[in-house]
């Protein structure tokens, strides 16, 4: 794996604004075992603090733009997060979306469809990078910290071994155990407490969707479909020629499933949202009747949705509504949006690293 | 410790998902992988429990469950299959139960685990497991809603019975926390009656409070203790204090009559409850009963605890223990008792009043009976002994001792109980007095004869005492005290103050001989005046109104000259007189006047005997009524030496005895020469023959006989000291076995 040549600069420490400042004291005292959720829009780190988890959260994208002093004094002046590489600067994180807004451009993602993006040469780079800005070293040796893979996808050829793997040695690199641990199975960790961790756990993340059928914690089965809040967005983009950036801030602000749509964005939002779940309740049948190590439960299980995508106002009804139409080898007792879907797999993450190091 | 359960599956998330099953069963699992894991493991452990997934296993390696089944008989193995595969494992004998079909039904296979683990498993893994059950109850999954309620259930349950054990514990801690030292057993001193014995050895007289003799086991006959445990406590020998078999059975019998019918108490706590607790009914007493009894059987043999009971069980009229039990109703020795009183005194502690043969015959018939069939029952006796016991009769009266020589006793109680206090009645002492039953009983027939002669003069009502002394050592050898001790307890040889009248004479004349007179020196029998201190005239006169004018003293006293006497008292001072008496050992008041030297001044007969004593050898006699005490041990704790002090000079002794020898050969008491032995003493008679004495002695005994109303009233005219009082004492002294 390339090397990451420059230490990231995490802004003029001189002109740290005051909240950055704050987060990165905090950060600082996050200690013990981590979790952390490399998704495919963000990059969430949970770790415990005073006895409570505690989240930060990074843009996982990059924009490259050509080195040179004077945009080197720029990225300074503006407290831009970046690394240089090749004759580039990176900049990364949520520093690389305000750069793109400024300069009116889109962002890079190191990570397309839930795994590391084939397009990207420096992913990896970038992606530990924005990752050293949230981790500091441990503060021993072999610290554990558990990061999210996705499940096996259903419905491409790709394997999730290569990400798993790359992402492994990355965190190996900084110095900690890293665990890996199925984003499903990590959801239903952060969720499904209350039910003994015995039910179906669904992150439905930028790039992916990925489920996990779970028994008491133990993950019966797991799969990811590479399709995702991106897929919406491209869809409808494409659909109605309008520009992805534009079509997800319209879902992300104003999306509502449980109303009528209010314009051919919204419709094509809420087709496309449909096409999703029906896409993904139908793969959860596929999978569920096809599989020999689905025990007989003795009651019916949750199912809990959580990622950017469970964000959508009205989802939970959809996708029971999606749900009647499938028939599954598994009753659901009820549907249930995770308390918090942005950081509940990095807070079942960090469960699971918990628990290891216990 | 070996793993108790394997889980053998070769597919990760099965073999998985199988241990998390078990260990929500709080079951410690080890998943082997492989088959060579597996036959390895099993070769250096034995699992309890094999679970054997054969899901994606080739069929043909299904062999191996044949092959685990003959090298490990005694372990379980629970097959997971496909439903089509059930059969291959059924053939190779795998129990059709023990064949779980696809797919996996967690709760099922943990069941079916359970139910194996529990039936196979040792008691410790049991227990482990049980440990395990709480730790993952109360450590383990805390966010599992099913765990939370059965913690919160638990946890109720805990409060409620901490907070009850707490109570109960702290009620038991505190009823226990003032608990009798058991160890006080050791030196077990149970009320003891005390028993009085004659010189003779004879048995005179029991005291007590508790009617009790202390009898060791051994001389207990086992039937006499079978009889017991029969009727109080079968079990007896089985149990450790408490029979909680029977007390559950009390319980039910007694829920089932709706009262009290049946008691759970052994013996031991019957016993703990006699020796150390009150008999109040509480729940806190009942509580002390059981602790001590447990006490007392961790540190006696049950025989030992056997014989304190039977020696300390209360049988009714004041009879405690079996001893004391036996003569009262049997009036025999425990070890002479028969089957059939056994058992009535077996039937008897229960309820003493009830199940007494005098007061209710036949239910005392009836429980004794009882008694003798639960012995028949219990096998401790045979049948021809159970038809023999049943057809004894029970007694009829109480087999009450009679008290021999009662004044005596009365007068030994009091001195003894001066010097032994209330342990006289508790301590089981063998007190032997100087009492000589022979002589005893010839005082009373001339006491009985006697009275039979004053009814013949017409003379009722008059009260006896005679006491006999032995010379040489005080000892008291007879006493009477009156003529009738049930009718009058009132002992007029030791309580009774009486004027001695002329018996006090000697005294008058010993004053004199110990300041020089001899028997033969004069002195004036004629009537004088004296004048008191006060100023009051006195003239005293003879008994017969006689005058002798000059008279030796010897036949002064002789006569009994009252006049002569109080010349003689007159020369020689009435001080001198008294400190003679003193001297003696006389310690009633004689006040120093003229009159007291004709015996004005009260005296009782146990004095005036002793003090003749000295007439006798010249030394000073202090009574003594008893010679040695021996305790309940058999030790003695007081040898009574006699302390003699002499007190007359031979020449003083000599006088004494010429004038007192005069008394009879010349005097007032002739009438004792009929002994044909030389025989000293003086009669005595008060005024208006209120009081008749005569104290006299041989060279052994001296002997007094007093003669008198209680009321103070006259015995009859004529009847002086030597028609009334010397009879008796010749009577006694003719038959005194010598």
């Amino acid at each position: 794996m390339a090397e990451i040549s420059d230490s990231v600069k995490l802004m003029d420490t001189g002109k740290r604004n005051a909240s950055e400042r704050d987060r990165q004291t905090e950060n600082s005292q996050l200690v013990g075992p981590a979790g952390l959720d490399i998704g495919t829009s963000n990059i969430v780190l949970a770790k415990m603090r005073s006895g409570a988890v505690q989240t930060v959260k990074q843009l996982n994208a990059f924009f490259a733009v050509p080195r040179s002093k004077f945009t080197g004094k720029v990225f300074a002046k503006n407290e831009i997060m970046y690394f240089a590489r090749n004759g580039q600067f990176y900049i990364i994180g949520n520093s690389s979306d305000m750069f793109a807004a400024t300069f009116n451009s889109s962002t890079r993602r190191p990570i397309e469809g839930g795994l590391l993006s084939p397009k990207e040469d420096e992913g990896v780079n970038v992606i530990a990078a924005i990752m050293k800005t949230m981790l500091p070293p441990p503060k021993k040796p072999g610290e554990v910290i558990a990061f999210s893979v996705p499940g096996e996808p259903v419905d491409t050829r790709i394997s999730v071994l290569y990400h798993e793997t790359v992402m492994k040695r990355t965190l190996e690199g900084m110095g900690y155990f890293p665990i890996s641990v199925n984003e499903g199975l990590a959801v239903i960790t952060a969720e499904l407490s209350n039910d003994n961790y015995t039910g179906i756990g669904i992150s439905m993340g930028g790039g992916m969707c990925n489920v996990c059928l779970a028994y008491m914690a133990v993950p019966i089965l797991s799969y990811s479909i590479q399709k995702g809040g991106d897929y919406i967005d491209s869809m409808v983009g494409r659909t109605l020629g309008e520009s992805q950036t534009k079509i997800k801030l319209i879902k992300e602000k104003e999306l509502s499933l449980t109303r009528e749509p209010r314009n051919r964005v919204e419709t094509a939002l809420q087709i496309f949202y449909d096409d999703l779940l029906l896409h993904l309740t139908q793969s959860l049948e596929q999978v569920l009747a096809s599989s020999d190590k689905v025990p007989r439960f003795a009651k019916p299980v949750p199912l809990v949705i959580s990622g950017g995508g469970a964000l959508a106002n009205g989802l939970k009804e959809r996708f029971e509504r999606a749900l009647k139409n499938v028939s599954l080898p598994v009753q659901i007792s009820s549907v249930r949006i995770a308390e918090d879907p942005l950081n509940s797999t990095a807070k079942g993450a960090l469960y699971m690293a918990l628990s290891e190091e216990s | 410790m070996a793993v108790a359960v394997v889980v053998f599956s070769i597919d990760k998330t099965r073999g998985n998902l199988l241990l998390k099953i078990l260990e929500s069963g709080a079951l410690k699992a080890k998943l082997i992988k492989t088959v060579f894991d597996l036959e390895r493991m099993v070769s250096k452990h034995a699992p309890s429990i094999i679970v054997f997934d054969s899901k994606y296993h080739f069929s043909k390696n299904y062999t191996i469950v044949g092959s685990l089944r003959s090298k490990l008989p005694k372990s379980a193995i629970i097959v997971l299959c496909e439903p089509y595969t059930e059969h291959i494992f059924t053939d190779m004998g795998i129990r059709a139960d023990m064949c779980m079909a696809d797919p996996l039904d967690p709760e099922l296979i943990l069941a079916k685990v359970r139910e194996v683990y529990f039936i196979k498993n040792k008691l410790y893994l049991r227990f482990t497991t049980f440990l395990s059950i709480l730790y993952n109850l109360f450590s383990g999954d805390t966010k599992n809603p099913y765990l939370s309620f059965v913690k919160k259930v638990l946890l109720i349950f805990a409060l409620i019975a901490s907070l009850t054990i707490g109570g109960a514990g702290g009620f038991i801690l505190w009823s226990i926390s003032d608990l009798p030292k058991v160890k006080l057993l050791e030196e077990y001193t149970p009320l003891e009656s005390s028993r009085i014995f004659s010189t003779n050895g004879e048995f005179l007289a029991e005291v007590f409070v508790e009617r009790r003799r202390f009898v060791p086991s051994y001389k207990i006959p086992e039937h006499v203790k079978k009889a017991f445990i029969a009727v109080e406590d079968v079990r007896f020998y089985k149990h450790f204090g408490v029979d909680f078999q029977r007390v559950v059975k009390a319980f039910i019998e007694n829920m089932r009559a709706g009262t009290i019918v049946q008691g759970g108490s052994t013996i031991t706590q019957q016993l703990a409850k006699m020796l150390f607790l009150k008999p109040e009914k509480s729940l806190s007493r009942k509580i002390k009963e059981i602790a001590i009894a447990f006490q007392i059987e961790g540190r006696y043999t049950k025989d030992e605890i056997l014989s304190l009971y039977l020696n300390q069980a209360y049988f009714g009229s004041r009879t405690y223990g079996i001893e004391a039990a036996s003569s009262t109703y049997f009036g025999k020795k425990t070890e002479d008792l028969t089957v059939a009183e056994a058992a009535l005194l077996a039937a008897i502690p229960k309820a003493p009043s009830t199940y007494s043969p005098f007061k209710e015959p036949q239910r005392s018939l009836s429980r004794r009976n009882t008694v003798i069939r639960l012995m028949y029952e219990n096998g401790f006796i045979s049948e021809s002994k159970y038809k023999e016991a049943v057809a004894e009769p029970i007694p009829k009266h109480l087999e009450s001792p009679s008290y021999k020589a009662p004044y005596f006793v009365e007068y030994i109680k009091g001195v003894l109980e001066q010097k032994y206090g209330e342990s006289l009645y508790t301590s089981g002492l063998k007190i032997y007095t100087t009492l000589d039953m022979n002589m005893q009983k010839v005082a009373e027939k001339a006491v009985e004869n006697a009275m039979e002669a004053f009814a013949t003069r017409g003379i009722k009502g008059v009260q006896t005492a005679l006491l006999a002394v032995e010379i040489k050592t005080g000892e008291i050898k007879a006493m009477v005290g009156g003529t009738d001790f049930w009718e009058t307890q009132f002992n007029r040889a030791t309580q009774a103050m009486r004027q001695p009248g002329s018996s006090f004479k000697p005294f008058v004349y010993l004053a004199a001989f110990r300041n020089g007179y001899k028997p033969s020196d004069t002195v004036e029998d004629r009537e004088v005046t004296y004048f008191q201190k006060k100023g009051e005239p006195w003239t005293p006169h003879n008994y017969t109104r006689r005058y002798y004018g000059t008279v030796t003293l010897k036949s002064a006293i002789a006569r009994s000259l009252n006049v002569a006497t109080v010349s003689l008292a007159n020369k020689v001072g009435m001080e001198r007189v008294v400190e003679s008496a003193r001297l003696l050992g006389i310690k009633s008041v004689i006040r120093p006047r003229l009159p007291s030297a004709l015996g004005a001044s009260e005296v009782n007969l146990l004095e005036l005997v002793c003090a003749y004593c000295a007439f006798s050898d010249g030394n000073l006699h202090e009574p003594v009524s008893y010679t040695q005490i021996v305790n309940r041990y058999g030790l003695a704790v007081e040898n009574i030496t006699p302390v003699i002090k002499p007190v007359l000079d031979n020449t003083t002794l000599e006088k004494m005895h010429e004038v007192l020898s005069a008394v009879v050969t010349e005097g007032t008491a002739q009438s004792a020469k009929s002994l044909n032995r030389v025989v000293y003493g003086k009669t005595g008679t008060t005024d208006d023959y209120v009081d008749a004495w005569f104290i006299g002695f041989d060279d052994k005994y001296a002997v007094g006989v007093w003669v008198g109303r209680d009321d103070h009233t006259s015995i009859g005219e004529g009847e002086a000291g030597s028609k009334a009082a010397l009879p008796i004492w010749i009577d006694f002294m003719k038959n005194v076995v010598r």
